[in-house]
């Protein structure tokens, strides 16, 4: 049987972990589950800190980095920098942002109740459970906004949703590319919501469904 | 990536994932350089790379891995190219200010001044598993490291930062 201190340990080291006995001495141990709970609070915390949003540029050049420069440069006329892209599709972004982040899809128990909190505050937004299981939950960066980036465990197979508030649609989308079938949905007042599912995993009808009750158990707070 | 795709395709896919990944890898750069400047000249010139060698790149969905291990690669040049002298924690802080202050949040500024603080052995283990979410095994590949070494280094990231944010570390594990 782990002692308390071994839990921390092993909790101080990956606090996301899902190790079986871990598992076992938190559902035995109130003081290590307070201890999680209080631990997964500072982990959401550090997790902010760490998504520095790089908005503004740079504020001073380094002397000496003129041989880098004029590499940028030399980029630039050949056309291979991503600063002279079109801005992509808004359905192309949001798959390319998954298809980067593929450890979303690998967890497969709920994320903690403060873990959800934190992400979901800063779209002003609450999750109510008829959803299903949240079991991946992130702030992430997206076209120059911090946005939740959620897995939810439905019926029909996990559906990443992202809150978009910041991207307004003029009208619902669906998408089928790179392995994943979605559907962008415009949000009077709140952006949009993106929601996708592995192409694998689901037909377009499946997403459909799962969009609208996804919808329905957002509440805005704002 | 190979060229399935015409040449425009090609770049226009390339140009879409550096534009997608950027973000993440300027984060990478800067927690591991804590400096602006540096970390954005070290992402251009991993960019650069990364085009001269995209056909190395056979599943796209390695890519963000891919151009993490190339940063790293470019600030062992950096630091190889010219030994940079010692740094001072606070003077870093201070020059650094406008990025690590939150307007949303006070106490990320502390946290953001905290991990500043943190060795680099233990700082980059943790910015990997953080932000960019690999696994143990992933670190450890990437460091070239044994598992239960990163588990370590993770271990005493942790709790080191927890005393430097001035969390109530009573019931924290000794080393």
């Amino acid at each position: 049987m782990m002692d308390h201190e071994a839990y921390r340990r092993a909790l101080l080291a990956d606090p996301s972990s899902d190790d079986a006995e871990l598992r076992r001495h938190r559902e035995a141990c109130p003081e290590c589950r307070a201890y999680a709970e209080s631990l997964l609070r500072f982990e959401s915390r550090l997790e902010r800190a760490l998504k520095l949003n790089f908005a503004a540029p740079a504020a001073r050049l380094r002397p000496g980095r003129l041989a880098l420069a004029a590499s940028v440069l030399l980029a630039l006329l050949a056309g291979a920098v991503w600063l002279a892209a079109p801005r992509a599709s808004l359905a192309a972004a949001v798959v390319a942002h998954v298809v980067h982040e593929p450890q979303s899809w690998v967890p497969q128990t709920p994320v903690a109740d403060p873990k959800l909190a934190a992400v979901l505050r800063d779209a002003h937004m609450h999750l109510n459970g008829e959803a299903g299981a949240v079991s991946y939950a992130a702030s992430c960066e997206f076209r120059g906004h911090i946005v939740p980036h959620l897995v939810v465990q439905t019926a029909e197979g996990p559906v990443t949703v992202m809150v978009l508030v910041h991207e307004t649609a003029a009208q619902e989308v669906q998408f089928d590319e790179h392995g994943y079938r979605g559907i962008i949905v415009p949000v009077a007042g709140h952006g949009s919501i993106a929601l996708l599912m592995r192409s694998s995993d689901a037909r377009m009808n499946d997403v459909e469904e799962v969009a609208a009750r996804v919808r329905e158990a957002i509440a805005w707070s704002n | 990536m190979k060229d399935r795709f015409g040449g425009n395709q090609r770049r226009a896919r390339f140009q879409a994932l550096c534009q997608s990944l950027r973000p993440d890898l300027l984060r990478f750069a800067f927690w591991l350089s804590r400096d602006r400047a540096l970390a954005e000249d070290v992402v251009q010139e991993t960019m650069l790379r990364a085009w001269k060698a995209q056909d190395s790149l056979l599943d796209e969905a390695a890519a963000k891995p891919w151009f993490l291990t190339i940063i790293r690669r470019e600030f062992a040049r950096t630091f190889e190219r010219k030994r940079l002298p010692a740094v001072d924690i606070d003077e870093l802080i201070r020059s650094e200010e406008p990025i690590l202050a939150a307007a949303e949040e006070s106490d990320l500024a502390e946290m953001r001044a905290a991990i500043f603080k943190l060795p680099d052995e233990y700082r980059e283990p943790l910015v990997l598993q953080v932000l960019m979410g690999y696994s143990t095994a992933e670190i450890a590949r990437e460091l070239g490291l044994s598992g239960p070494a990163v588990l370590t280094r993770l271990f005493r990231a942790r709790r080191q930062l927890r005393a430097l944010c001035g969390e109530d570390t009573a019931q924290d594990p000794a080393e």
